[in-house]
């Protein structure tokens, strides 16, 4: 089924009207995905307007790539084929909202940014705290199922999202779940489309549940100088009552990066980050027994004081981005909690012997790992890197993913790795909801 | 297929002893929390993975429906075998299989009791979070396939936010792994789909959940009121202020009054309505919590708040709660529970219309339920062999659903939708939402061979329930 192209634009328009559509090529090479440069970005303003755009494609059989702020489009394999951009950003509405019940409903389009100061007046958030930090939308966060180091204390989206609405390629609006916190009426395709990358729909609307904020929170940085001394020192902490917020275990070239700071001599090799949250009871117990944990494993600790340390978390969490001015590959391992300070070790042990740069963040308790490597002779033993991370990350029980590739090397090995024995089922659910093919084609694991 | 040669070759395959056919034997699993309706041709007992395939291929090489049972303590009919066909109990299928306290995770078979697990590892400081009331007797397995909750769960989520991993025999006999010991596994969160299924899309024969360290400290608090509205004021209250207690149960005085008689929890005889909360968590934490739940409950007019002062104590109030369902079995022939879900901020409202409904159809309904997630247990006392009774009790329950769906909540918050509430779904969800539903069903278990006729009604039905009758004629 081909289109003349000049009929698309027109077609297009009559959907979402004049001023949503855009097909010059140097707005569209913006919003490039995977090396691919689309010819259309269409930006709906409601709902039903996403539905008919998807049904129009559809029938018409253009490719379409479902955005958000853009903040996540460098992951998954290169898209086979990219005709539509498809901008959910003016879906940035407060839907339902009720503080009382800790409950929200909101377009896919509004920002983490401007959801949380929206909450922040009645005290509450929406504890997710993502790489592309405030700009990143709920649909796009949804989508790629993106999580930060709050995960620690709150889960991910799949904990939080009470139910959502979505447009399918029929050009349809279903529905899935609710806005009260507890429902097992129907299958839960909330589950199946958070993480799905928009190969499966489009998310246009969330249900989200919402939490207090905690009264006070502080940073502690505590500095083991070897693995294993990180490995004690988060048994500890896990093994306590104390319950943190957040904990990041960051290698010395990850905390030189995140300072911005050159790689001074006799800095310590290893940094574990402890946010504990409460009020101020708990915070000064939290206090006393960090540093008392630490010093029982022979480990020095000090507070970062806020705002500084608020500035370093929003940094941190923004791991992918701490590379944008070089050519770096950026990996994320999820692993079996325990195994973090082992992978990041074992990493760290491979870039030395392939003579390249390697900044690790690993979220112990949570079991997800974000490896940055960068330097000279990396485009010769990346390829080497990623397949040996891999089988490491898979030797330990877990998987890596590819989050953003070295530019020369796009699309040349698999993002995803394997999905097992689950990827004939996974294939025929994208048949069902996506029968033509139109969505992020070829994005996906498996080649979905 | 003949009865006997079905048998035969069951047995061939399994050993006799993992076959069940003689109708005093088939009795048994006609049924399960919510009715009766018949019993299925055979029952068999797989021991492990290689056996379900085999029961599995032999089902598909004869046409024959399976359905899949854990201890048949579900309340919406979603293990009874109503077309009968082979019945798939899990009680040899108990094993532990593996307990991993470093990365906090168990890996076990469905058949393990929920309880159990908790059991296994609680005195090395560890548990299994989801509750259900039945958590003595039901099985990990079926908590995977109703999407189990709990009192509990308030703070630490249902059974879906514990399950990282599956394997799923489907109905072809091909064994797929889904998730795993980590979150966030590459591909589809198939294992989010699966959990609440209802054995509608494939059955389970592995899970790897979660496990939590228990709290450092927990303070358990009664609190007695007057009115039945001080009470649901007080669970808004508590809500909107963001005091998320790790339980916030509710017990109306007409249910407390026969639960007192039958357990001697404690609860005062004279009043309109407890509430039993629990915090837990760091000490701090707690004991700040506990003041501040005080004297919200002070402010909406508590008569007074008792704290436990023992671990006897508190065993004492829960003991209450958790046999409350037997002890109105003592006072009525028979029951009907309902598992409505509404938002916290309307539930005053909503129990005053549940008297009113009560009053307006003769039918005596007690609450007991989980106020802290809006999630409403009214139970209804009938005598079955009362017809006109039983009209009128199902005629309530549906008017009480009906309502729930109007505030904008849902009809089923942990018990399933089953056989029961599957000709409310067209109320709930639209056509085109239930037409997805059915497509993937149609992924995992296209020719309804699995547990069929449960979760989902057909399309025709839809239209003329919708045409009929409101959501209150149709249970």
């Amino acid at each position: 089924m081909t289109t003349a192209t000049a009929s698309v634009p027109s077609s297009l328009t009559a959907i979402v009207g004049d001023s949503q559509v855009v097909s010059d090529p140097r707005a569209c090479a913006a919003a490039a995905a995977g090396g691919r440069v689309p010819q259309h970005i269409v930006e709906p303003s409601g709902s039903e307007n996403v539905a008919a755009v998807l049904k129009f494609c559809a029938d018409h059989d253009l490719a379409v790539i479902p955005r958000g702020s853009g903040t996540k489009l460098a992951l998954g394999n290169p898209p086979r084929r990219y005709n539509v951009a498809l901008s959910l950003r003016q879906l940035n509405q407060v839907w339902h909202y009720e503080a009382a019940d800790l409950t929200i409903t909101v377009g896919a389009g509004m920002k983490l940014g401007d959801l949380q100061e929206f909450l922040g007046r009645d005290g509450l958030w929406f504890p997710l705290d993502p790489s592309g930090g405030a700009s990143a939308t709920i649909g796009g966060i949804l989508a790629t199922n993106a999580s930060g180091p709050l995960r620690l204390r709150h889960g991910a989206a799949r904990d939080m999202v009470l139910g959502m609405k979505v447009a399918t390629t029929e050009g349809k609006l279903i529905k899935s779940g609710g806005r009260v916190v507890k429902n097992v009426a129907g299958y839960d395709l909330s589950k199946l489309l958070i993480g799905s990358y928009g190969t499966l729909g489009v998310i246009v609307e969330a249900s989200l549940k919402l939490f207090p904020r905690p009264a006070g929170r502080a940073t502690w940085v505590l500095e083991p100088g070897t693995f294993e001394a990180a490995r004690d020192l988060r048994r500890r902490i896990l093994n306590s009552p104390l319950d943190p917020l957040r904990m990041v275990l960051l290698n010395r070239r990850a905390s030189s990066r995140l300072q911005n700071a050159g790689e001074a001599e006799g800095e310590h090799s290893l940094e574990l980050w402890v946010e504990v949250g409460g009020p101020s009871p708990v915070l000064e117990r939290c206090a006393r027994e960090l540093v008392e944990m630490g010093r029982s494993v022979g480990v020095q600790g000090h507070r970062l004081i806020e705002p500084a340390a608020e500035n370093y978390w929003r940094r941190l969490i923004d791991f992918p981005a701490l590379w944008e001015d070089f050519d770096a590959l950026v990996l994320k391992s999820t692993l079996p909690t325990a195994t973090c300070e082992q992978f990041l070790s074992l990493a760290q042990q491979g870039a030395e012997r392939e003579r390249v740069n390697l900044a690790g963040m690993v979220q112990p308790g949570v079991g997800i790992a974000h490896l940055g490597l960068w330097g000279e002779t990396l485009a010769s033993v990346a390829e080497r890197q990623v397949t040996d991370l891999r089988k490491a990350a898979e030797d330990l029980g877990g998987a890596l993913v590819v989050e953003r590739y070295l530019k020369d090397f796009n699309g040349k090995w698999d993002v995803w790795g394997s999905a097992g024995d689950s990827v004939e089922s996974m294939r025929k659910m994208k048949a069902v909801w996506d029968p033509r093919g139109i969505l992020a084609p070829g994005r996906f694991v498996g080649g979905i | 297929m003949k009865l006997t040669a079905m048998v035969r070759e069951l047995e061939r395959l399994l050993g006799r002893e993992a076959v069940l056919w003689r109708p005093e034997d088939l009795m048994l699993y006609e049924y399960d929390g919510l009715s009766s309706l018949r019993a299925p041709d055979v029952v068999v007992f797989p021991r492990n993975t290689e056996d379900v395939v085999r029961i599995v291929k032999f089902a598909a090489s004869e046409r024959l429906v399976v359905v899949p049972r854990g201890a048949g303590t579900g309340l919406s009919g979603g293990s009874v075998p109503w077309q009968g066909g082979i019945l798939l109990a899990f009680a040899r299928m108990k094993d532990i299989l593996e307990i991993d306290l470093e990365n906090q995770r168990a890996r076990v078979q469905p058949g393990v009791v929920n309880l159990d697990l908790s059991l296994a590892v609680s005195d090395a400081g560890y548990y299994y979070a989801p509750d259900p009331s039945s958590q003595k007797a039901c099985t990990l397995g079926g908590n995977v396939a109703e999407n189990a909750g709990g009192p509990h769960t308030l703070l630490y989520g249902v059974t879906t936010n514990h399950v990282l991993g599956l394997e799923v025999v489907l109905p072809n006999g091909e064994v797929i792994h889904t998730g795993g010991k980590f979150w966030d596994a590459p591909g589809y969160d198939l294992t989010g789909v699966f959990v609440g299924s209802e054995g509608t899309l494939g059955i389970v024969t592995e899970i790897t959940v979660r496990l939590l360290r228990k709290a450092e400290a927990v303070a358990t608090l009664l609190a007695v009121y007057d009115r039945i509205l001080d009470a649901t004021r007080t669970v808004a209250a508590l809500t909107a202020r963001g005091i998320t207690p790790a339980a916030l149960e509710m017990i109306d005085g007409f249910t407390l009054r026969a639960i007192e008689e039958a357990t001697h929890a404690g609860y005062p005889m004279d009043s309109a309505a407890v509430l039993l909360l629990e915090v837990e968590g760091m000490r701090e934490a707690v004991e700040e919590n506990a003041l501040h739940i005080e004297s919200v409950c002070q402010e909406n007019k508590a008569r007074y708040v008792r704290r436990a002062k023992s671990s006897e104590e508190r065993d004492l109030f829960w003991k209450g709660r958790k046999n409350a369902f037997g002890a109105l079995g003592r006072i009525s022939p028979s029951y009907y529970v309902q598992d409505g879900v509404i938002p916290r901020t309307r539930l005053p409202e909503m129990l005053e219309f549940i008297e009113q409904v009560g009053a307006n159809y003769g039918v005596k309904i007690g609450n007991i339920f989980h106020a802290g997630d809006g999630n409403l247990h009214p139970i209804i006392l009938f005598d079955p062999r009362d017809e006109d009774e039983s009209r009128r009790v199902r005629a309530a329950a549906g008017e009480i659903l009906a309502k729930c769906i109007d505030m904008g909540g849902s009809i089923t918050g942990e018990h399933g939708v089953g056989l029961e509430k599957i000709n409310l779904m067209p109320f709930l969800f639209s056509d085109d939402d239930l037409e997805m539903m059915r497509k993937i069903k149609a992924v995992f278990n296209p020719e309804e061979r699995f547990n069929p006729g449960k979760v989902l009604p057909t399309s025709k039905m839809c239209g003329e329930l919708r045409a009929n009758v409101s959501p209150g004629g149709v249970l």
